[in-house]
């Protein structure tokens, strides 16, 4: 929104826009599919539950799924709040408080989307998707921080 | 010799006009994709159909290439052309607006669509190496920051803005050419 509003006090804001906007569509996307894949892999368990010869097999698959939408999202979080931070660099003053809130906001998702991959009953301690989400989330929030801090 | 790729439309369109074989092979393979695209994304024909229409719209143009007035104004001809061949088609089927047949305006802006993704795809391929790898990753192949960066050993903290400068120069590329291609047409 900051870049947007005024696309044309600093160079790059167009540029800027047009990620986030594409970020935004991502977003919306995977948080359909995380729901989704989410009531599947609950599914299975059910089923699992109740003795269904079918059995583990199914279950991790549906589950490893469901780890892959909020470790995308988390990376998703990581990106925005890189984006809030160039805009708060760049933008005019008065947007900068907007650019705080959309970093904070993403970090919180980042936090978040991170949560439910180290919830996931595949992962586990030292999984390369566990150190991704976090590496997202630590990331997020060092950007967040530092957009903070600006406006403090 | 100049490379025939890097030939504007009407450049190619002279070339064509002075019996170069080697530019009509550049001519059809330069718009074969948006003829086809046409065809099949815009009227929805099958494969066959597409097939016939591209046939008949490059030997069209084979035939009348000597009366097109604006050299730079083939694209629009041939789109014109390969429209007026789809339709023939349909009408020919007598089809009865079967349910995968679009609506004349579904059918319009279906066109309006493809004729901007392959304006920006060729002003695309005129930017530097470096801007298309970075563009598309991040919107053909949505890849994250993160990889962009891993992958092309970027420091972070650069990709947004190298992105943000990419489109900046992609948007002159695609203005610069909308204000040269404004001539009349056939």
């Amino acid at each position: 929104m900051a870049a947007r509003c005024a696309p044309d006090s600093w160079a790059e804001a167009g540029g800027v826009a047009a990620q986030a906007l594409a970020i935004q569509e991502r977003a919306g996307q995977l948080a359909q599919t995380d729901a989704e894949v989410w009531e599947v892999a609950l599914a299975a368990l059910e089923r699992t539950r109740s003795a269904d010869p079918q059995g583990d097999h199914e279950l991790e698959q549906k589950l490893n799924r469901a780890a892959a939408a909020p470790l995308e999202i988390a990376q998703l979080g990581a990106d925005t709040a890189e984006l809030a931070a160039l805009t708060s660099e760049r933008c005019e003053p008065q947007y900068r408080a907007d650019a705080a809130a959309a970093a904070a906001l993403a970090a919180g998702g980042a936090r978040a989307a991170t949560h439910l991959v180290e919830v996931n009953l595949t992962v586990r301690e030292g999984d390369v998707r566990l150190e991704r989400a976090r590496a997202s989330d630590r990331a997020a929030w060092e950007w967040a921080e530092r957009v903070l801090e600006t406006i403090r | 010799m100049t490379a025939l790729s890097t030939l504007s439309d009407a450049q190619l369109v002279q070339r064509c006009r002075g019996g170069d074989p080697d530019a009509w092979n550049e001519l059809v393979e330069r718009f074969s994709r948006y003829v086809y695209a046409i065809a099949t994304r815009g009227f929805r024909l099958g494969e066959a159909d597409a097939e016939d229409v591209f046939q008949e719209v490059f030997t069209r143009v084979y035939t009348n290439l000597h009366k097109l007035r604006d050299d730079a104004a083939v694209r629009p001809w041939i789109a014109q052309l390969t429209r007026r061949l789809c339709l023939d088609t349909i009408a020919k089927k007598g089809r009865e607006q079967p349910e995968a047949e679009a609506a004349p305006e579904e059918v319009d802006q279906g066109l309006a669509e493809l004729d901007e993704a392959f304006a920006v795809r060729e002003a695309l391929a005129a930017l530097p190496e470096a801007c298309q790898e970075i563009l598309g990753r991040f919107f053909t192949r949505d890849q994250s920051y993160r990889t962009i960066s891993e992958e092309l050993d970027l420091p972070s903290g650069t990709i947004a803005s190298r992105i943000a400068r990419c489109l900046g120069r992609l948007r002159v590329e695609i203005e610069g050419r909308s204000e040269g291609s404004g001539g009349s047409r056939e």
